[in-house]
């Protein structure tokens, strides 16, 4: 019976493909926008992941510390367990980074003088750290009288996730815009294809379909609408993102920290099977109304 | 029958008792295919097409249903294959009452029925198979068997070999006989044919009413509903005239009209057509 009705639904969809087609384009346009939604949240999650747990803290260190100071600090850090790497970064040698790092070497900023730049720790710490323990340390370094300020990157962690969680809750709603226009796109085409196969479905009744016939045809009509579009939404975002990745990379991977990475496979399958399941409970509805014989 | 018997059918989907042909139970065999008991039916308030219809045809009946425009004989089909519903008395199939058959048992009520309308009713975009086959899809017969069936349904109507061309571009001759075909091609106890040489030049008409002869011989009854009297006095069949919601059994032989007027005289109750 399922071999008979996808022969059925694909005859129905070639008879009648631009009305199909027209849907499937308006589909792919609305799993655009949520699919180019979710590739910025896991974008930014992945960022955001990076920044959490890339281990770095500096250490400010004021002018009046002595060489002695340095070493007994740096000393002291590589003691901790979860400490890796201690690196020393005189003021010239900082000075020396920044203006590696500067583009615009005319700026006013790559003007400054090396005094601008104060000597820093760097420390690089596990991944596995807490955050209790890398507070606790960072109390314990700033009563030190050498060091100046301890920076941990923690703020930025947090303005990230807060962004993180403004995405997540801007692609659920407007996953919910996206279900919405696929369940009336869906269900109106259905429903004209539904009108202009009147005399067809007259005809099945007619000679004993029971309902799960007549509509089974249907049923799998707006379910290949929503994986297609679905489908066609992550083969266009898949090429936005190449022609974006492949123009931007360096620039960006310096950027956030991370290169930039197209959806998971799992989210691109969730994608395609939920543009599925929407399209075959839109037809469903779409179908409530059958013709009656 | 009894209230518990009514219960029962209730319960129990349509399973056909009786099929044309070597297909039927003995238990059938012996009772009337359909009998009208009583049956009203109106659309409008006020206004019955039928009124106290009573009608009882025997198995393999080959019967005319006549009568002016308006005076029910589509109705009385519709009633048949559950497109409409009685309002009151009963129309048993079978021995089964069709007014009482729960909403999921009409499509197998309608596999034990084949109709045949006016307009044919072919879907034009499908082949001449498709559209014939379609019958047999519905009852989940296996492709090969299903192919073998529809060929034998084409030749019995005289369409052999044109299973391959569309329906939109037959005549309409032909169309009919690929709708005759399809309501014949599940074996069905019962055809219905509504006015169905309506759109037929009288030789077509002929060529058709011949195809329904030939099905009622293969022993399927035939209820042939046509306003058309020139059918009706080349063949002397059973007639059943509806007039005025009432169905009345006409002798065979009684003309209906003379060549000259349309003097109804000569009809038992004067029923005008």
């Amino acid at each position: 019976m399922f071999e008979g009705a996808t022969r059925r639904a694909r005859r129905g969809m070639l008879r009648e493909w631009r009305l199909h087609a027209l849907s499937v384009f308006s589909l792919m346009v609305a799993f655009v926008c949520l699919g180019a939604a979710l590739l910025v949240v896991t974008n930014l999650r992945a960022i955001e992941d990076r920044w959490a747990h890339a281990g770095r803290a500096s250490i400010y260190l004021k002018d009046s510390a002595t060489q002695e100071d340095v070493e007994s600090l740096k000393s002291a850090l590589s003691k901790l367990p979860f400490v890796t790497q201690v690196r020393y970064v005189s003021a010239g040698q900082a000075r020396l980074e920044f203006g590696s790092q500067e583009v615009n070497k005319k700026s006013e900023l790559a003007a400054l003088p090396p005094e601008a730049f104060p000597a820093s720790i760097e420390i690089e710490v596990v991944s596995t750290v807490t955050d209790d323990e890398l507070a606790d340390t960072v109390t314990k370094l700033q009563k030190i009288p050498s060091v100046e300020d301890v920076e941990t990157y923690q703020a930025w962690t947090d303005r990230l996730s807060r962004l993180v969680k403004g995405g997540v809750a801007a692609s659920a709603l407007l996953a919910l815009v996206v279900f919405a226009s696929v369940l009336a796109v869906v269900g109106s085409t259905i429903r004209l294809a539904l009108q202009r196969r009147k005399t067809e479905v007259e005809v099945l009744k007619l000679v004993g379909a029971t309902d799960r016939f007549v509509k089974g045809p249907f049923l799998i009509e707006g379910s290949a609408q929503g994986a297609m579009g679905a489908t066609g939404a992550v083969a266009l975002l898949g090429a936005l993102f190449l022609i974006v990745r492949g123009r931007l990379d360096a620039e960006l991977a310096q950027l956030i920290g991370i290169e930039p990475t197209f959806l998971p496979w799992h989210m691109v399958l969730a994608l395609v099977a939920t543009g599925a399941l929407l399209g075959m409970s839109a037809a469903f509805m779409g179908l409530r109304k059958l013709v009656t014989v | 029958m009894s209230q518990m018997d009514d219960d029962e059918n209730m319960s129990k989907p349509f399973r056909p008792l009786l099929r044309a042909g070597t297909r039927y139970s003995r238990d059938a065999a012996d009772r009337p295919i359909l009998m009208f008991e009583d049956v009203y039916k109106s659309y409008r308030p006020g206004v019955p097409v039928l009124r106290g219809t009573n009608l009882i045809i025997e198995r393999g009946e080959f019967v005319f249903i006549t009568g002016p425009s308006g005076s029910g004989k589509s109705t009385l089909l519709r009633l048949l294959y559950r497109a409409d519903m009685v309002d009151q008395g009963r129309i048993l199939f079978l021995g089964r009452d069709i007014a009482r058959l729960r909403d999921d048992s009409v499509p197998f009520l309608r596999r034990n029925i084949g109709v045949v309308f006016q307009d044919f009713k072919l879907v034009t975009s499908w082949s001449v198979f498709e559209n014939v086959a379609i019958t047999l899809e519905v009852l989940g017969l296996p492709s090969r068997l299903i192919r073998s069936r529809v060929g034998e349904a084409l030749e019995r109507v005289g369409l052999t070999g044109r299973g391959g061309d569309p329906a939109g571009v037959l005549s309409g001759g032909e169309q009919q006989r690929v709708a005759v075909a399809r309501a014949i091609v599940g074996e069905p106890a019962l055809v219905l044919a509504d006015e169905p040489t309506g759109n037929l030049d009288p030789q077509l008409a002929l060529d058709i009413l011949g195809l329904f002869e030939e099905i009622n011989e293969a022993g399927t009854t035939v209820l042939f509903a046509t306003h058309d009297r020139s059918l009706l006095d080349i063949r002397a069949r059973r007639l059943i005239v509806l007039d005025e919601g009432k169905a009345m059994d006409v002798p065979t032989g009684i003309a209906l009209h003379d060549d000259d007027d349309d003097d109804d005289d000569e009809l038992p109750s004067g029923l005008p057509l």
